[in-house]
């Protein structure tokens, strides 16, 4: 039996519908067949459950309709006698390509497989119609074509307009008019997001406008010269036996800098080169990397005085065996807190990074060791390393543990430390992360004991469009502080008054209220910390007023590049002591990442 | 600390969720093309991770990955292939590229040194039967 017209226009749309599908789903929905074929979702489910019976489709109820391989191959043929129609009507009848959708739809159903093959023959085995839509050959099979659209070319690479996807007379024949048709050659001149549309340089150099929801409609083909940002892959190789295609070692450098002007609410102000970074990378092959990173603090180092520092800050090797199961060895960044691993000036506001992140949890924080990382499923990741402990010795009532880095430098390892993080980051834009770390830190005492530290630390970061926010508590437990403060003040004459439990947070919201102008984007920040390095004291130790502090942080940051950030910002702290007063600073602020 | 404002928190963390919520819904889309089984992957790049971080697919389906910055440029490497291109940084458009794999893992990273987790920005393509 010859299928009817209503049969072919279900297989048909079964067959489009079925392609706008994101794998794995491969049922259509019954609604959305319903939409496309203009009946009601009863209509639709009665006709699928007959196409059923005839071996036609596999129906699911509630689930949705796919076609069988019969059912896919008469919709192609449809599809072919529809395309091989419509060009046969523009090329030799005369009609324009507006017009010729209506009637190949009504034609599509009639006209035998001899007349049809015969128009093939005279129109040269075309494998695209006169919208550029790919014609299956008589088996029902397609040839894949590579497109994109206006919307995802290249900005400003030549493309010829290959396909349109819509076949409304008003859309064509706005496109003819502006000389849009399959086998322009075009180029994207820019996109503006503001205004949603896209300029695009076409015939005679003219430029024409045209909407984004147009734009995503019109496919195009990159010319081969211009393939910098498009590489088409034909169906690659399975990477386990991809050797051919393993890269050849390569060495990187890049680096940041910051450039800083404070001024002290009280004091003259100070010009400090605060850091200036290298890194360098080599790749020995895919699976293991080196990395570092060296640094140069406050622009000076010289011997014996308390100036600047030259830091390896980062020196590991990456053993790259599975997504899930990595191993690093080498001097590393402790996993904690948001600023420790993310520290490129373009990346935060402020001119200095945040109190937290200085005095409770000490960036930038590397030690020696080794450990492991990788990521599962969709976004969760996690690193753990073993490295060298804190040293108790160099703690403070003021800066906390932040003293007591070994910093890899001959670092005592007779106890070792551990670390981790665990974070999330499967949602766009959205990073949650909690942290930890674990250490006994009193091996430079005689007679020893023990000086157990703990750190916790969740934190959030949003980031979408314009607006950013963060979110970051930590708390630091120093057990047995109050054998640490006697052994200190038999030590230097002085009890240090050392804290038991040290706490921070902050909030913190960033908003873009300019962005993608031509001079660069500018933003505004405003930020809450709240901080005390003497939060509960151990024994007999009281805890000072001046420790208790806090701090609101507000300013500005233009970006002239999304590598570069000029940052201004006024940082107004308080503390509970009546009489030890915290300054108050206006900072400035050149960073720079390359 | 002691008199610290716990409500700020409270409220900051609310609006944080409450932002993030719209990001649930814009995973990888199906493509509008036609005849040709074709998915669209809309990933973002950002120091340091890739979102989403796992692409599924089925073998024999062409991948049109569509790639953005929200920060610097990146580069986009799909280990054991020729696919390696950089990202315009933040704002200057996307990178797209059609990749049609084979049965099997592919894991993708950032090719483009981008800061200290750079090693991080790690993925996976994964193509079914």
């Amino acid at each position: 039996m010859l299928p009817s017209s209503t049969v072919e226009n279900y297989l048909k749309a079964i067959y489009q519908g079925a392609s706008t599908l994101a794998p794995p789903q491969r049922l259509l929905p019954m609604g959305q067949l319903a939409a496309a074929l203009g009946v009601v979702p009863g209509t639709a489910t009665t006709m699928v459950k007959a196409l059923a019976e005839s071996g036609l489709v596999e129906y699911e109820p509630y689930s949705g309709v796919t076609l069988t391989p019969a059912g896919r191959k008469l919709a192609a043929l449809v599809l072919r006698r529809h395309r091989l129609v419509e060009l046969f009507l523009v090329r030799f009848m005369g009609f324009a390509w507006d017009e010729v959708h209506d009637e190949a739809e009504q034609l599509e159903h009639v006209v035998s497989d001899r007349l049809i093959d015969r128009m093939d023959e005279m129109l040269g085995r075309p494998e695209v119609d006169p919208h550029g839509d790919p014609i299956p050959d008589a088996e029902g099979q397609v040839k894949t074509q590579e497109a994109q659209s206006l919307m995802t070319c290249p900005i400003g690479a030549p493309v010829t307009v290959t396909r349109v996807v819509d076949q409304d007379g008003t859309f064509l024949r706005f496109l003819e008019r502006h000389h849009l048709k399959p086998g322009a050659e075009i180029q994207v001149e820019e996109r503006d997001a503001s205004a949603d549309c896209v300029r695009v340089r076409g015939e005679g150099d003219r430029l024409i406008t045209i909407g984004t929801r147009a734009a995503s409609k019109l496919l195009v083909h990159v010319a081969r010269a211009a393939l910098l940002l498009l590489i088409a892959v034909a169906p690659a190789l399975a990477q386990d036996a991809a050797a051919a295609a393993a890269r050849p070692p390569r060495t990187n450098l890049s680096g940041y800098m910051d450039f800083h002007y404070n001024k002290p609410e009280f004091g003259d102000g100070l010009l400090d080169f605060h850091r200036f970074v290298l890194l360098v990378t080599h790749s020995f092959s895919d699976r293991i990397r080196f990395v570092s990173e060296v640094e140069i603090e406050h622009a000076l180092v010289e011997g014996g005085e308390e100036k600047g520092e030259l830091e390896l800050e980062q020196a590991y090797v990456d053993f790259l065996l599975h997504r899930s199961f990595n191993v690093r060895a080498g001097m590393m960044l402790m996993p904690v807190g948001i600023i420790n691993e993310r520290h490129e000036p373009p990346v935060y506001y402020g001119v200095e990074r945040p109190f937290v992140d200085t005095v409770i949890i000490p960036t930038t924080w590397f030690e020696a060791g080794v450990g492991v990382h990788g990521e599962v499923g969709r976004g969760w990741r996690y690193r753990t390393f073993v490295a060298a402990p804190l040293n108790a010795a160099e703690f403070s009532a003021e800066e906390g543990i932040r003293e007591g880095r070994q910093q890899g430098s001959e670092a005592n390892a007779g106890r070792i430390a551990t670390t981790g993080r665990l974070e999330y980051v499967g949602i766009r834009g959205l990073t949650l992360g909690g942290s930890w770390w674990e250490g006994r830190s009193g091996f430079e005492f005689r007679p020893r004991f023990d000086v157990p530290v703990k750190l916790a630390e969740a934190d959030a970061r949003y980031g979408r469009g314009r607006f950013e926010g963060r979110l970051q508590f930590a708390q630091v437990w120093i057990d047995n502080a109050d054998l640490l403060n006697d052994a200190l003040t038999r030590r230097v004459g002085v009890n240090p008054n050392i804290g038991h439990v040290l706490r921070g947070f902050y909030s913190e919201g960033g908003y873009r209220f300019v962005e993608g102008a031509r001079f660069g984007d500018v933003g505004a920040f405003a930020r809450y910390e709240n901080f005390d390095t003497q939060y509960r004291m151990a024994g007999s130790g009281i805890s000072l007023p001046q420790f208790d502090r806090d701090a609101w942080v507000f300013g500005a940051t233009y970006w002239p590049d999304p590598d570069i950030a000029v940052k201004t910002d006024y940082s107004v702290v308080r503390n509970r002591s009546a009489v030890i007063q915290a300054p108050n600073s206006f900072n400035l602020g050149l960073g720079w990442w390359f | 600390m002691r008199q610290a404002p716990a409500a700020l928190i409270v409220v900051a963390t609310a609006g944080l969720l409450a932002a993030a919520a719209p990001g649930l819904a814009s995973r990888a889309r199906g493509a509008q093309q036609a005849d040709t089984p074709r998915q669209i992957i809309e990933i973002t790049a950002e120091r340091f991770a890739f979102t989403p971080s796992e692409v599924r697919t089925k073998v024999g389906t062409t991948l049109e990955i569509r790639l953005r910055s929200d920060d610097t440029a990146h580069g986009f490497h799909i280990v054991g292939t020729d696919v390696d291109l950089e990202l315009p940084k933040r704002g200057r458009g996307v990178a797209t590229v059609t990749f049609t794999p084979k049965a099997g893992r592919y894991t993708f990273e950032c090719s483009r040194l981008c800061g200290a987790g750079h090693e991080f920005m790690r993925g996976v393509i994964v193509a079914s039967e």
